[in-house]
């Protein structure tokens, strides 16, 4: 916990990072307050969109959009530490290589807490201002949604790590992060049967926030196989544990 | 005495690039140890080291006779290269952070902030301050948990006049204090003026090490002349502890074997009836010495 105060200490007087911060709050306030405005055939959507329970796995689809964000938060927290040359000094000062690697885990855990609470409050007031059912099993049923949000977060913010500590200099690393989640991973799903894909790491951390209404879409094109949330939990705690691990692994291979 | 660092045949290789040969040396506890050496011969590759941030390639080296660990970091004050901090916190909130890592006393950070003469500016941020500056809050960041090794890579880059010979000032009185201090340093003149031993490195070797009055005194230049500089010669010529001497513009430049100096000369001239008209003892300065033990082993 010492670890997490000192990186408190680091980025709480730190303007990206509550700029970037604040630029996921507005974009998740902004897409669900603009969606739930919308009218369709002469109905307020948000009626229909944000009822209990399905709110929770809308909002959690809709946030995991935003979880891209985190991970850019991420990476500049990590790349700035070599541009800084700080964790020179940090490991000169006493620090190991897997408590560096450890303290900014921390991080993704701290703000994928945080991110996970605004979807919460979010999903609350949303859901008591619109939904015709207030009960509170409406309310709880499919709250699970929730702590899949925030496994997915905290993997994506994993992955992340990893391409800050191999890469160093942070404008690379982002292209290099977003290439592979947007680019490289996808075609890779294309030449692959289903059945193995889905357990590539960047499915196995979409299929945490399921499209509302796959199961329709499906109907019409051809269903591409996922992991059901709940199955994709384990995999998707185990490449963040094994992404973690590589990124030690390179800081303690190389030099400072 | 206690040894403080011992490192053993330590290397380094970058690609093909060999940084470190087979360095081996020891510190002694107390002692100020000047590295010494042009840029690009190892020092701070050394350092590196044996802080914990470079990986060697070979070799190996301990902290007060145990492998380095958090606890031989926490006695260990180091400043490697150039001060490293976030440039967007103020010199108060990067010493917080140090303060945390080392487990030192927060007391500490205005007494360091002072020491260093920063207490007015501790609410500036980083980068805001001057090369000088930066570099004094590197020292007080170094020295923030009262450390009782000091390790400084040219702790006076960056520094105008004043401030170097502050820095100097302040090396000298923690080396009075009993700590041990290893400098790394390609000015010469520095390490005259504060060590108390030194290691000349060249080419990721060690060329030449020990007290830094045993290298200087084996180094005494004379200059002697007289109205008749034949006679001189021919008895400089006979007289055993001359190890060389060359007739100069001025007169007759010479150097002496080991404990012999400048009294013997001249008493001895006087027995032959010459009287001198010049007797100049030139010490030698580092830099001379410097040069010449780079050139004879290339």
């Amino acid at each position: 916990m010492d670890l997490l105060r000192t990186e408190f200490r680091k980025i709480f007087p730190y303007r990206t990072f509550w700029a970037i911060l604040g630029i996921y709050i507005l974009l998740l306030l902004l897409v669900t307050s603009a969606s739930s405005s919308v009218v369709v055939n002469g109905e307020v959507y948000g009626k229909t969109m944000y009822q209990f329970p399905q709110i929770w796995s809308r909002l959690a689809y809709i946030g995991s959009f935003f979880n891209v964000l985190l991970g850019i938060l991420i990476i500049i927290l990590v790349t700035d530490e070599f541009t800084f040359r700080t964790f020179r000094q940090q490991v000169i000062d006493g620090l190991s290589r897997g408590e560096l690697v450890l303290a900014k885990f921390y991080v993704g855990l701290a703000l994928a807490t945080f991110c996970t609470l605004v979807l919460l409050v979010l999903g609350f007031v949303l859901g008591l201002l619109y939904s015709t059912d207030k009960s509170a099993s409406a309310i709880f049923s499919q709250l699970d949604a929730v702590p899949y949000f925030f496994v997915q977060a905290v993997a994506y913010m994993a992955l992340a790590m990893l391409f800050g500590f191999l890469i160093r200099k942070s404008g690379l690393a982002i292209i290099a992060f977003f290439v592979y989640t947007i680019l490289v991973e996808p075609l890779i799903h294309y030449s692959l049967p289903d059945t193995v894909d889905k357990f590539f790491p960047v499915k196995v951390f979409a299929s945490l926030t399921p499209r509302p209404g796959q199961a329709l879409i499906d109907q019409i094109t051809t269903p591409t196989e996922m992991l059901t949330p709940q199955w994709a939990v384990l995999p998707a705690l185990a490449y963040s544990a094994l992404l973690v691990s590589a990124a030690w692994l390179i800081l303690k291979l190389r030099d400072l | 005495m206690a040894t403080v660092l011992d490192i053993h045949h330590l290397s380094k290789k970058y690609g093909h690039l060999q940084a470190l040969q087979g360095l081996s040396l020891q510190v002694e506890a107390g002692s100020i140890y000047g590295l010494l050496g042009p840029n690009g011969s190892g020092k701070t590759t050394t350092l590196g080291i044996v802080l914990d941030v470079i990986k060697p390639t070979s070799g190996s080296f301990s902290w007060f006779g145990s492998p380095v660990s958090k606890e031989t970091k926490q006695r260990i004050g180091a400043l490697l290269e150039t001060p490293n901090f976030y440039p967007y916190l103020t010199a108060r909130q990067n010493l917080q952070l140090v303060a945390d890592i080392k487990g030192a006393d927060k007391s500490n950070i205005n007494r360091m902030l002072d020491m260093v003469a920063l207490g007015t500016r501790s609410n500036t941020t980083f980068k805001g301050f001057s090369l000088g500056m930066k570099q004094r809050l590197a020292l007080a960041a170094a020295m923030l948990n009262d450390p009782e090794v000091l390790v400084l890579d040219e702790p006076t880059n960056g520094l105008d006049p004043q401030g170097i010979a502050e820095v100097r000032d302040l090396i000298l009185r923690i080396g009075a204090q009993g700590k041990t201090i290893i400098l790394a340093s390609h000015l010469l003149d520095e390490v005259e003026k504060v060590c108390t031993h030194m290691a000349v490195l060249r080419g990721g070797r060690l060329v030449s090490g020990g007290p830094v009055g045993d290298m200087l005194a084996a180094n005494e230049q004379l200059v002697i002349s007289a109205p008749e500089l034949q006679p001189v010669l021919a008895l400089l010529e006979r007289l055993p502890y001359v190890a060389q001497f060359t007739p100069a513009k001025e007169g007759v430049a010479l150097t002496l074997k080991e404990g012999y100096n400048s009294t013997n000369i001249n008493r001895d001239m006087f027995a032959q009836g010459i009287v001198l008209s010049q007797l100049i003892v030139r010490r030698k300065s580092l830099e001379a010495q410097f040069m010449e033990i780079i050139k004879t082993t290339s």
